[in-house]
């Protein structure tokens, strides 16, 4: 060992040591969040989510130009981290090599890969860096970005590729029958087109510049990572393996909250009342703005950025472990600027107000389309949502439209003041019992029908609700009511932030139905069936929910609607809008397209461009119904922009299989004059079925 | 104590309509004891003017206080006054009546409170017993009728505007001029301005009679024709559905529905509206609905009173016309 | 500033009423119950103005059965500081023997300011608050659209029928507030919670005597179905027609 070996390997020390200190401040940093949130559950779903999500970059793809350019450098540092390895550990014991324990065709292929990756990464590093300076990517822009640091990471990284290849083709020059040379066809490329210029001795020389330049960036970049948005490289997988929110638990569900305890703040005020994982998310996020482009809010004009969410979760965690004395990590942070000039105050210094807005948070539809496409499977709506719990609860903040729909939920037991005794008004005639009826004469029914607020008291609605009660009875389904025991599930005020009142309907209708022993439901609202088959369990609820159109389809299947056999009707085209609560929340795609296709065969499907998990929101989601959409100046109503979306596919009928979604679409359609019809699958269905 | 004492109310110098239907009581119950009615007038200088239309309505006395103290309303000498009258002396009143007007309201529980009595509020229908009366009146948001026994020698009534209507009954009218039982310009509660809110726009909260427009009309621009019914009906204001917000038709402020006012005015006309839950949840409390709408399935038509199927930019100007006949005619 | 807020708990307005056996109240099986609409408003009015001041205490007081004791809660979850139940069981309608009963309790609070709603949504009686002015000695203003209390002063407008009165008096006074001040406030959890641990005491009401007694209840004649008078434009004469003489509208 030389002094020059015995200076590098100190160098390494200090370089590693200074990044396990940063680590140490990270571990501290989240620390500041909540820790009651237990990440090491489902270890199996977690490896599955880690080798798809992470190793597979199986979103990444979603995007048909940047996925496979990120992908190459993803996987190029995964293949060149082993070169890098060796390179450092050459650096200190001069003759490693992994020639000496691979056998040699294994180590050929190594090598290969090693310099075929670097190129690869090179390449997609150069392009990467062309379409950031000569294409405005609209998804890259926005006000809370940091455009300057990727170009300077890309940069770095395109660095590193060419005092690596410099490196190996001096080499290749200096020592042309040198051991352990395989075939590495960029750098001989290199080396052969330089060896008329470059004299061996020179390249000796140039050689040891490329090493000792490859050799400060390597550690160079990686004590720069924890000081920009760039810790994402150290930080993706870890969150893609903790995350609840793609894998092991049912996705969307929100935290029960503790109402009863002695609770300080009620939701999130600042960082330190969110959950550590939250905190990570900020730090996994490096602002490639997938969330944000697909947000519907943002999409129409609206205030809300998913991105911007998760950003200002990392300024405030930064800002935040100042004062903590946790030490900074990044640069410097910045308080967020008030918005007259004046010095921040304690209030404006929290997450919210400080750096998030009401009108933000407000702007959230919770159509998930955020989360389904971040490819580090970051968790912005749950930000949100603990956010607005905040506003409701502790602070009784919010859009003041919402108050009679709080006031009706918890005095009528429906979101509108409808009289509860018109509850079951639309079976009237139709010789539905009802669960009390039922157990008087001590029947069960095979499924207990939910038929929610809308489908109960909305005329349109009740349209859909006929339609497949008729389905029901004339498939011989055994099917009761609850009638007016029915009560609003408290949906719309969980995801609106009122946890109190969500609760309290909540248990009321475990209760009643509990008391029933209910064990099947079926229901035609998206929400009532997120709602009842994925949080009600935390009530003490447990019932197998199904959506009405996997129900139809499933009676379908199994022969038993009566349908009409003219098929001899002209062909019609369908278009089918993806609920968010169908969708994204429980991955229900197929069974309401399969229900068209089984109620008319000769029917041509045309799917918009955003359907299925890209399905785009109504607008109707998160309690939105409930409350005014303020459209901007050159913005535009979400539904409008799905109506026009729809109508773009020259369907003649639009298919829901949501009440909310029907309303959107139908409100939409209306005002553009147009004559095409929204229909509910189950309307579709009932429509052709043999009249009886 | 056979007579019957009636306030006369008004404002600004004019007499008000329900002061008619005050007088019209009384003397039902006059003719029923056999007694007199004392009409009571009171207000600036020249209030005594009107005297004579209510001897027209069946007034034998009309009690009269012309002072420029009242030219505005002025509740505590008011009610010190009539308490004097009703109170003492050979001239003892079995019933009083008052209006149930927001003016009406207000001195009519000040006097009963005066004298340390209950009244009957808001009263429909009554009848008038030898010490005991009986009053029917609405509560519940008028969705439900209450019947009252009210005791005692003196029953006070306030009777709700078109409970009984104004009928002719000339009787002698003597004016006896009085003065009021206190200094009217040392009282506590002052009036400092009544002002007509005519010309200012009336909020839909307050307004007896909406207007309302949909998307029907089919472009903001007819919105003039809504406007032009409210006019007509001269007490209405006007109010949209959420997709005519939306689209910037009219005000945000104007919006009535779930995400915008709930009302329930006495009437309202749906005018182009196809009844959205969202709308009709604002709006179905209405005492009475009446819809025109071009599609005969539309769901207004279940809650509206009457309909009307047809295009509402035919149907609104007959209506504009004919409502503004029926009002000055 | 100390003020009071006499509040009631009545049934949820939104549903078609019942009545009971007997025909002598409705039926209030099912029914939910609140603070009544006008009282809300009052509570707020009254909770802002110690807000803005930073001072003050607000005291809410109701007449009835342990029940509203509930209806106090939530004008103390809103921000009310204290509350007094006047514990009596059966229903009074006799505003003069209500005013009675608060009266004696308000007399010696030493209160700036006595707030009630304009009327009650279930009696719609609107005579407690003139009875209790009257009762306590004090000024009175009714039925209050637009407020503006200053030091020792009340400025307020009240709206009459296509017209309206701007009104002031000197405090101690009982106003009554009528909608457009302010919206009762959604409680926060926060406020709930806190609300738990407020004063509420609990007195027996001397009413006195009631000479105003409710004898029966009973629905209006049904609402004659709604239908459609005809077509187009030569359907207006005969609307024009019904809204006269049916629904006594024009």
């Amino acid at each position: 060992m030389t002094a020059s070996n015995v200076v590098f390997a100190m160098v390494i020390v200090a370089a590693f040591g200074l990044f396990a200190w940063n680590a140490r401040r990270l571990v501290a940093q989240l620390q500041l969040g909540r820790r009651d949130d237990d990440r090491w559950n489902a270890l199996g779903a977690r490896l599955t989510n880690l080798l798809q999500i992470g190793i597979f970059q199986k979103k990444i793809f979603r995007d048909s130009v940047a996925g496979p350019m990120h992908a190459a450098i993803f996987w190029g540092f995964c293949i060149l981290t082993a070169g890098t390895i060796e390179f450092l550990v050459a650096g200190v014991f001069t003759s490693f090599s992994y020639s000496d324990f691979l056998p040699d065709a294994l180590h050929q292929f190594y090598t290969v890969n090693q310099d075929i990756w670097g190129a690869l990464v090179l390449a997609a590093v150069s392009f990467a860096l062309f379409r950031r300076i000569t294409r405005r990517v609209k998804r890259l822009m926005g006000a809370e970005t940091h455009p300057n640091d990727p170009l300077l990471i890309l940069s770095w990284i395109a660095a590193l590729m060419l005092t690596m290849f410099g490196d190996n083709a001096m080499e290749l020059i200096a020592n042309p029958a040198g051991a352990g040379h395989a075939w590495e066809p960029i750098s001989a490329g290199i080396a052969s087109a330089l060896s008329g210029t470059v004299s061996p001795h020179t390249a000796l020389h140039v050689g040891q510049g490329f090493w000792f330049a490859h050799a400060a960036l390597v550690l160079g970049f990686l004590n720069y990572l924890p000081y920009s948005k760039h810790l994402h490289v150290v930080v993706s997988l870890p969150n893609v393996f903790l995350s609840d929110t793609s894998g092991p638990a049912k996705v969307g569900v929100l935290r029960a909250m503790d109402l009863e305890g002695d609770v300080e703040v009620f939701g999130v005020k600042d960082v330190e009342h969110l959950s550590w994982k939250s905190l990570l998310d900020g730090f996994a996020c490096t602002e490639c703005g997938r969330c944000t482009s697909v947000c519907p809010a943002n999409i129409t004009g609206k205030a809300l950025s998913p991105r911007k969410i998760m950003v200002n979760v990392r300024e405030r965690v930064e800002q935040r472990a100042v004062e903590a004395g946790v030490g900074l990590l990044g640069r410097k942070a910045t308080p967020p600027s008030t918005a007259n000039g004046e010095p921040p105050t304690a209030h404006s210094l929290l997450l919210l107000d400080g750096y998030i807005t009401e009108e933000e948070l407000w702007a959230c539809t919770s159509c998930r389309a955020c989360v389904t496409e971040c490819p580090v499977s970051i968790d912005q709506l749950s930000v949100i949502t603990e956010m607005r719990r905040n506003l409701v609860l502790g602070e009784s903040r919010f859009p003041e439209e919402v108050m009679p729909a709080f006031e009706s939920m918890e005095q009528r037991g429906s979101p509108w003041a409808f009289d509860p005794s018109d509850r079951a008004k639309w079976a009237e005639g139709m010789n539905i019992p009802t669960m009390a009826e039922m157990a008087a004469s001590g029947e069960k029914p095979e499924v207990l029908y939910w038929v929610g607020c809308m489908g109960s008291f909305d005329d349109r609605a009740k349209k859909t609700t006929v339609a497949f009660a008729k389905i029901m009875l004339a498939a011989g389904v055994r099917f009761a009511i609850l009638g007016q025991e029915e009560k609003c599930n408290g949906d719309p005020a969980r995801r609106m932030g009122n946890e109190y009142l969500y609760q309290m309907l909540a248990k009321d209708a475990v209760g009643v139905l509990n008391n029933y022993a209910v064990t099947k439901i079926v229901t035609a609202c998206p929400h009532c069936f997120h709602q009842m088959g994925n949080e009600f369990p935390q009530w003490g609820g447990n019932y197998e929910v199904i959506h009405h159109s996997t129900f139809i389809e499933q009676l379908m299947a199994a022969g038993k609607v009566p349908l009409r056999q003219d098929l001899h009707e002209p062909v019609s085209t369908f278009t089918y809008h993806d609920s968010c609560y169908l969708g994204r929340y429980n991955e229900v795609y197929d069974a309401p397209r399969e229900t068209l296709r089984r109620a008319l065969p000769v029917m041509n499907l045309v799917e918009m461009p955003r359907s299925r998990d890209r399905g785009l929101c109504c607008g109707a989601g998160g309690g939105r119904m409930f409350m005014e959409e303020h459209v901007s100046e050159g913005g535009k109503r979400i539904n409008a922009e799905r109506a026009d979306e729809a109508l773009a596919t020259g369907a003649k009928t639009i298919a829901v299989a949501c009440p909310f979604c029907m309303t959107m679409m139908a409100d939409s359609i209306k005002s553009r004059e147009s004559d095409v019809e929204v229909l509910d699958v189950a309307e579709v269905v009932a429509g052709r079925m043999v009249v009886q | 104590m056979t007579n019957v004492f009636a306030f006369a109310e008004s404002r600004l110098g004019n007499i008000r309509r329900a002061s008619l239907e005050a007088v019209t009581a009384a003397r039902q119950v006059a003719d029923q004891t056999g007694g007199q009615v004392h009409a009571m007038l009171a207000g600036g200088p020249g209030i005594g003017a009107h005297a004579a239309k209510l001897a027209a309505h069946g007034a034998d006395v009309v009690i009269v206080l012309e002072d420029v103290g009242f030219r505005h309303y002025n509740p505590e000498a008011l009610v010190a006054t009539i308490a004097a009258r009703l109170g003492g002396g050979s001239t003892g009143y079995r019933a009083a009546f008052f209006s149930a007007s927001a003016q009406g309201h207000d001195l009519v529980a000040r006097t009963a409170a005066r004298m340390g009595l209950p009244y009957a509020s808001d009263v429909t229908e009554f009848t008038i017993g030898a010490d005991s009366a009986t009053a029917k009146h609405p509560g519940y948001t008028n969705k439900v009728l209450q019947n009252f026994t009210l005791k005692g020698a003196l029953a006070i009534i306030s009777l709700r505007a078109g409970a009984v209507l104004p009928k002719e009954s000339p009787k002698t009218g003597t004016v006896e001029p009085i003065s009021s039982a206190v200094d009217p310009a040392s009282v506590r509660v002052k009036v400092t301005a009544t002002e007509a809110s005519g010309g200012a726009k009336l909020d839909l909260g307050e307004a007896p009679v909406i207007v309302s427009g949909g998307r029907g009309l089919k472009e903001a621009a007819n919105f003039t024709l809504v406007e032009d019914l409210a006019a007509a009906f001269g007490n209405a204001a006007v109010g949209a559905t959420r997709a005519v917000t939306d689209d910037g038709w009219r005000p945000h402020s104007d919006q009535i529905g779930q995400t915008g006012r709930l009302v329930s005015p006495d009437l309202y006309v749906a005018c182009g509206i196809s009844g959205a839950i969202q709308h009709l949840a604002g709006m179905r409390t209405a005492k009475t609905i009446v819809a025109i709408n071009k599609d005969r399935e539309a769901p207004i038509f279940k809650v509206a009173d009457y309909g009307i199927v047809g295009d509402v930019l035919q149907v609104l100007p007959v209506l504009t016309e004919a409502v503004r006949k029926a009002k000055n005619g | 500033m100390k003020i009071a807020v006499c509040i009631k708990r009545v049934p949820d307005q939104d549903v078609r009423f019942k009545i009971a056996p007997g025909a002598k109240s409705i039926d209030e099986a099912g029914l939910k119950f609140d603070l009544s609409d006008f009282d809300g408003y009052a509570a707020e009015v009254a909770i802002q103005i110690t807000e803005k001041a930073g001072a003050g205490e607000v005291t809410v007081i109701s007449l009835g059965p342990d029940a509203v004791q509930e209806t106090l809660r939530k004008a103390l979850s809103m921000g009310a500081h204290r509350a007094v139940q006047l514990k009596h069981d059966a229903a009074v309608h006799d505003g003069n023997a209500i005013a009675a009963a608060l009266a004696a309790e308000l007399k010696a609070g030493g209160y700036d300011l006595i707030l009630t709603g304009r009327m009650a949504v279930d009696t719609q009686n609107r005579s407690v608050g003139a009875q209790l002015a009257e009762k306590l000695g004090v000024a009175y203003i009714g039925a209050i659209t637009q407020l503006d209390v200053t030091t020792g002063m009340v400025k307020a407008r009240r709206e009459l029928e296509g017209a309206y009165e701007l009104v002031e008096c000197a405090l101690p006074a009982v106003l009554s507030i009528d909608e457009g001040i302010a919206r009762a406030r959604y409680p926060s959890l926060k406020g709930i919670m806190a609300a738990k641990k407020k004063p509420m005491d609990v007195k027996p009401a001397q009413l006195g005597e009631q000479r105003y007694t409710l004898d029966s209840v009973e629905l209006p004649a049904e609402r004659a179905a709604g239908r459609i008078i005809g077509e187009g434009a030569d359907a207006v004469p005969e609307l024009v027609r019904l809204l006269k003489e049916e629904a006594k509208v024009l």
